[in-house]
């Protein structure tokens, strides 16, 4: 498949940024009403939206920066 | 230029009345130089934004909106249009068949370089139906007196104007269902071509089980490198399970976004300088339309094409 192409599927980067902080964020929430432990459970899921953020964004860019570093070093 | 002096000058003496007539009627005008008392046809009324879709009425227990008329409208649009020229086919196209030859050509052509020629003919179809359907909404929506035909519902004693059409890509259930049907479709694809490889992308356990064998038989270094390596791959498949759903609204979002926007922008352009602001942004949101139509098919055609090449990854590792 072409690399352009691929490179189409960025689009939908900052949806993935945004959406897993906020899933971890909702997620912390909802396990703290659960079991009435009020900040703790809110700043684990938000560490691990942010985490997540920002590896998924690190793993889906691999590709290219790999293509790059090959064509420099050659 | 071909013109004539005479009418160069008509011409020129045309746009600038309509350009002071504009910028005296808009709200732009009103404050700079205040009301002059120009008649109320000429005078544009601040724009009514509704995020919802208004309600038309019902039929049993289906909500008719106006958004979905629009819909409609674009679906007898399309049908129209196919059985005009595919109910005569000429060998000679007249200019509306070879109009339509090109975009089909044009799109089954992007499908087979994507996919290639094994699967582009498979997807053509649903790809070419999302892409003509959200480029005819968002065309059809800028067609003149498509928002100005309104519509006056009684309610609790008072009336509401509404316009009776409305782009339906700027309602927020047309594009949830567009990009369902388009998940559906790489779904399906998916495990029909790449079978288990489908869900091992999401739930990769593989290595984590077998780093256990290994520990059992005694090899601890190899067991503990490969559990390790094995909470890795898990991770990395929690990450793809997150980004295909997210996919999902990131979809829908984008589409309603970037059309509800348009919408107000034209809108806003209207209220603040009318008839000449407004112009380039309808050439602005033509442009638009096409782009979000190209994006919308196009991603989803690389996405089942991803889906349904999983092998050839596995093999290249």
């Amino acid at each position: 498949m072409d690399k352009r192409l691929a490179a189409l599927g960025m689009l939908g980067v900052g949806f993935f940024v945004a959406g897993s902080i906020i899933l971890g964020v909702v997620g912390g929430n909802w396990l703290d009403s659960k079991l009435n432990s009020e900040p703790l459970w809110l700043i684990v899921g938000l560490l691990l939206g942010i985490v997540v953020a920002f590896y998924g964004v690190y793993a889906m860019l691999r590709p290219f920066l790999k293509d790059k570093q090959d064509k420099g070093n050659s | 230029m071909g013109c004539s002096f005479p009418v160069l000058i008509v011409i020129i003496i045309i746009v600038l009345a309509v350009g002071v007539v504009s910028l005296l009627s808009g709200a732009l005008g009103k404050a700079i130089v205040g009301d002059v008392g120009l008649p109320d046809i000429f005078t544009v009324d601040a724009p009514h934004v509704q995020l919802p879709a208004e309600e038309i009425g019902h039929i049993g227990p289906i909500t008719i909106t106006n958004t979905l008329i629009a819909s409609w409208i674009t679906i007898v649009v399309l049908v129209a249009l196919a059985w005009a020229v595919t109910h005569r086919i000429k060998l000679i196209p007249s200019r509306l068949q070879s109009l339509l030859e090109f975009a089909i050509e044009w799109l089954l052509n992007l499908c087979t370089d994507v996919a290639g020629e094994k699967y582009g003919r498979r997807f053509f179809p649903i790809i070419t139906t999302i892409f003509l359907f959200v480029i005819m909404n968002s065309w059809l929506s800028l067609v003149p007196g498509f928002g100005s035909i309104t519509y006056t519902v009684a309610e609790h004693g008072e009336e509401h104007v509404m316009p009776l059409l409305r782009g339906a890509n700027t309602d927020i259930n047309f594009t949830l269902a567009l990009s369902i049907v388009s998940f559906i479709f790489v779904c399906y694809f998916g495990i029909r071509y790449s079978r288990l490889l489908f869900f091992k992308q999401f739930f990769n356990g593989g290595r984590f089980i077998r780093g256990h064998g290994l520990l059992f038989r005694g090899k601890v270094k190899a067991g503990f490198g490969s559990i390790g390596f094995g909470i890795i791959d898990m991770f990395v498949g929690f990450l793809e399970l997150i980004s295909f759903f997210i996919r999902l609204v990131s979809f829908a979002f984008r589409l309603f976004g970037n059309m509800l926007g348009g919408e107000i922008l034209i809108l806003m352009m209207l209220f603040l300088m009318p008839y000449l602001l407004a112009v380039p942004f309808y050439g602005l949101e033509l442009l638009v339309g096409a782009i979000q139509a190209l994006i919308f098919g196009g991603l989803t055609l690389v996405f089942v094409t991803m889906a349904v090449t999983l092998h050839e990854h596995e093999e290249a590792h």
